[in-house]
């Protein structure tokens, strides 16, 4: 065997550090997910009255159109978000791969900070612009055009397509600039046209990445809570019928949110299930032998296709400048004067400091541990493949495809209770960032150590250096840069969680995102522009810093 | 003493036998090497031996002491890796240092040592650089010292020329070979490169399967083969499937393949009616015009001018034959499609059994 199995032990039969690591992994999993969402389960099949198991709750949810509706419009939202994502993402990667578009990178930086960036600050946003009052809608209306209503469904899905169809574009640009040009240019050779040649050759060579894109969008639209708590108005979606269930329920059982948080999280499991299936399935990779070319257009081709880039960008970005915009306009408690001033900085400050704070210690404690616990885990998934780890592989995926409303609801039922009370606690939000950002880290560090050598690490065994040191001098300082720019990425979410936080949090662990959400629903929109600002700022710091100094490209961001 | 002990070793992954039955005993400061193809188990066995796998079955002793649990860390095994494995976030100085630091030695003793090291693969003056500003070849010279610098009680070497290109591969072979020899550490090395093998080493173990197929000197391995894999496997030979007449003369026997009519000897082959008789391509000498025994003729199929020698592939009663000309002029050369003869001493064949693979005659070991 010359190249033998390479992930076997690398030594001996004695337990190390290792064994501790699958050990803690698999403590993990079973107190911070199995449990509660057991739990969820469990509640879902209790009968709300009797307390005794019964199908009560789900023939509730199946028989009232209240709760089916809400599961129609999850589902419906996601597909229309998906297919405007596309509409979006796909002829904005086009053009900018293939043709040559002054200021690319600030295209995808733009539409990145958009991606990134907290979703309920994108469909507040849009409440300001297309509001009753919105300076959009009175501009339209001046013009004889009546907009629809913003809130409800037109809202939720202009607000989504906007904030996600980077994953399309960001996936569609990577396979289309690793196309081998040769085999457009074999189908020229062979007589087809150019529109033959996209929809016969460079289409199907795409269609995985493209697909693989709209399954990510489609499951984080339907996961999604901030944008339709804000903008939904009436137009209940599951997450959002989940979070009101539960705080209608806090005095009982939360039987129907248990039921809808079930429903939600099998319907996040099909999609899951899907991606898997469709990632496993072949790849076009290619040897890149010959890069596209880029060709340059002239003339009035040109011009549209930078109109039509800068417009799809210019769209997805204008929130956020709005919001930049007001936060720096003069208030006077709700209200908005003419002028710009700095009160809502002033106000944040010097009325709810904790909160801000609250936010940046909570996101870095949590990232101090996903970095940590993430990249040991990932070590041992991706180079000691034993029958436990097989086994904690899988388990370690499952906060992939539970919604924050429904670990958030988990986390409040198993543990206001004992034997683990940390209802109230500041360590449960931290938890929440942990568990629900922890797949992501095991992930991003096990595909790391696929790109290092194992003979590196059994060159320093060899040398005469026990693991644990091998791991300390040699693995881990060739992850370094991985992790880093991975632990930005999870602070970043961190930062921004609202979904999961919202249903844990008290007064005294109030968090930016959740400040935010109550700034709006009380109409304080300069606080809640203020804050949004801060957010805003530090995601755009964060990807800046990821770029510049650990040479990550756009990849790092959508695989966030 | 032998320095190195492997007894009745087993191996296996899954379904796949890796080693099976392997007893082996290399002597202090020997250059040993591991030959065979890809799959063979050379690899799994020097990887076993490093500490990497652990073996089903079967024992380890480095100096007489049974390492079967010792950890590959506590081993002292100095392992050079095929890929080189030089740490990349390391200067040169820091990827020599490395055991040495890991063995708490004194400053000025780990920079003496790390010098004295660089200088015998001719490095010095690199200690500052970075592995990516060095070529392969450097690299793997990093390699060397780094392994040798803990003065190990093995050397192992896996494959460790087999990235570079192949004038460096003759350079740095000679290299090894040298500081192995100035040290005097026992050292193992895989590789599936026979000629490379035949060079560089004291003994050589052809495997199989998982199977030594045959231990020996370079020189016996390849002018002794005990079986017909190690034959094919080292060096370029010819072997024709012949029928053995009854009766045998003088310690010779006829046989024959098709119009042609050999001699061969008659040691071992009782009882038998079929043999293969194998030569090298250059044990051929031209037939003398009035003919003669062990007399070859076949239609010549390619001519390949190789430089120092040209090369014939014949085609002899249906079998294939390779025959090397050594200093070919080119008045000489014989056409494409011609008939020509040559023949084969007899004492330049050797014999196989066609059923067992097995060495059959003088030279052949039961």
């Amino acid at each position: 065997m010359s190249s033998g199995v390479r992930t076997s032990r690398l030594h001996g039969h004695r337990p190390d550090i290792w064994s501790l690591v699958i050990f803690a992994g698999f403590a993990i999993v079973a107190i911070f997910l199995i449990y509660p969402l057991f739990d969820v389960f469990r509640y879902s099949f209790l009968d709300k009255v009797t307390k005794t198991l019964s199908l009560s709750n789900w023939k509730t949810f199946f028989s009232k159109a209240y709760y089916l509706r809400a599961f129609w419009h999850s589902i419906l939202i996601a597909l229309l978000t998906t297919f405007f994502s596309m509409v979006l993402g796909i002829p904005l990667a086009f053009f900018t791969t293939r043709y040559r578009i002054r200021g690319t990178n600030l295209l995808n930086t733009l539409s990145v900070l958009a991606l990134l960036s907290p979703t309920f600050i994108g469909a507040y946003s849009w409440i300001t612009m297309l509001g009753r009052n919105g300076f959009l809608r009175l501009f339209f209306q001046s013009i004889g055009i009546n907009l629809p209503p913003i809130y409800g469904a037109f809202g939720i899905v202009l607000a989504d397509s906007l904030q996600y169809y980077p994953f399309i574009s960001l996936m569609t640009a990577g396979a289309l600039m690793t196309i081998d040009r040769s085999l457009e240019e074999a189908s020229e050779n062979l007589g087809a046209r150019s529109m033959k040649t996209f929809f016969s050759v460079t289409l199907p060579m795409i269609l995985p990445s493209v697909t693989g894109g709209a399954l990510i969008v489609f499951m984080m639209s339907l996961s999604n809570f901030g944008t339709p708590m804000i903008i939904g108005g009436n137009y209940l979606v599951l997450p959002t019928l989940a979070y009101n269930l539960y705080t209608s329920e806090i005095s009982q059982t939360p039987g129907m949110a248990s039921t809808v948080s079930i429903v939600l999280m099998l319907c996040a499991s099909v999609v899951i299930v899907l991606q898997q299936w469709l990632s496993s399935r072949r790849k076009y990779a290619s040897m890149l032998v010959n890069r596209p070319v880029v060709k340059r257009l002239k003339g009035i081709k040109s011009l549209l296709a930078h109109l039509l880039c800068y417009f799809i960008v210019f769209f997805s970005t204008l929130p956020l400048a709005v919001i930049v915009y007001y936060s720096f306009r003069k208030t006077s408690g709700p209200v908005f004067k003419p002028g710009f001033s700095l009160d809502s900085y002033r106000q944040i400050f010097f009325d709810v400091p904790k909160t801000v704070m609250n936010s940046f210690l909570y996101s870095l404690i949590a990232v101090l541990l996903i970095a940590s616990v993430g990249t040991l885990l990932g070590f041992v998934i991706a180079r000691k493949r034993n029958a436990a780890v097989r086994v904690l592989d899988p388990l370690l995926m499952i906060p992939y495809m539970v919604p924050g409303t429904v670990l958030g609801i988990g986390f409040i039922v198993a543990f206001n209770r004992p034997p683990i009370i940390l209802s109230g606690t500041a360590t449960i939000i931290v938890l929440t960032y942990f568990i629900r950002r922890l797949p992501y880290s095991v992930r991003s560090a096990a595909s790391i150590l696929k790109q290092i050598d194992p003979a590196l690490e059994e060159a320093g065994i060899n040398l005469g250096s026990p693991p644990g040191r091998t791991f300390r001098t040699i693995t881990l300082p060739l992850m370094q840069g991985g992790i880093i720019s991975g632990a930005i990425m999870s602070w970043v979410t961190s930062m921004n969680e609202l979904s999961a936080s919202i249903l844990l949090y008290v007064g005294k662990t109030m968090t930016m995102p959740i400040k935010i959400y109550l700034s709006v629903a009380d109409g304080y929109f300069g606080t809640a522009s203020a804050m949004s600002t801060i957010l805003l700022v530090v995601t755009g710091l964060s990807m800046f810093i990821v770029n510049k100094y650990f040479n990550r490209g756009s990849d790092t961001f959508i695989a966030a | 003493m032998a320095s190195i002990q492997i007894v009745d070793m087993e191996k296996h992954f899954g379904e796949v036998q890796a080693l099976s039955g392997v007893n082996l005993e290399i002597e202090k400061g020997e250059f040993f090497t591991l030959l065979g193809p890809s799959g063979c188990g050379k690899t799994t066995l020097l990887r076993t031996i490093a500490g990497f796998y652990h073996q089903d079955k079967g024992d380890i002793y480095i100096d007489g002491e049974l390492i079967n649990n010792v950890p590959a860390y506590q081993r002292n095994t100095g392992m050079v890796f095929q890929n080189y494995a030089v740490f990349p976030h390391m200067t040169v100085f820091d990827n020599v240092a490395y055991g040495l630091r890991v063995r708490k030695l004194p400053k000025e003793e780990i920079s003496r040592k790390v010098s004295a090291a660089l200088k015998s693969v001719h490095l010095e003056g690199y200690e500052r650089r970075t592995p990516d500003k060095l070529s392969g070849g450097q690299q793997q010279r990093v390699g060397l010292a780094r392994a040798m610098v803990i003065q190990p009680r093995v050397l192992l070497f896996d494959e460790p020329l087999s990235n570079l290109d192949a004038k460096l591969r003759i350079e740095m072979r000679e290299e090894i070979r040298a500081v192995q020899k100035s040290l005097g550490i026992t050292s193992i090395y895989v590789t599936h490169d026979q000629e490379e093998a035949l060079v560089i080493s004291d003994r050589i173990a052809v495997m199989q399967q998982g199977v030594i197929q045959q231990i020996g000197k370079p020189w016996e391995i390849y002018r002794n083969p005990q079986n017909t894999f190690v034959a094919y496997f080292v060096g370029k030979i010819n072997m024709l499937t012949m029928r053995l007449d009854e009766g045998a003369e003088q310690g010779l026997r006829r046989a024959t393949l098709g119009n042609l009519s050999f001699l061969v000897p008659s040691e071992g082959t009782e009882g038998m009616h079929e043999v293969i008789a194998a030569f090298r391509p250059e044990d051929l000498i031209e037939a003398a015009k009035e003919g003669s025994q062990n007399e070859i003729t076949g239609i010549l199929k390619t001519v390949s001018f190789m430089g120092s020698l040209a090369r014939f592939e014949l085609n002899v009663e249906g079998q294939e034959i390779t025959i090397d000309r050594h200093r070919p002029r080119e008045a000489d050369m014989p056409q494409k499609g011609a008939a020509v003869s040559f023949a084969v001493p007899t004492q330049s064949m050797l014999l196989f059994d066609p059923k067992t693979g097995r060495r059959i005659g003088k030279g052949g070991r039961r």
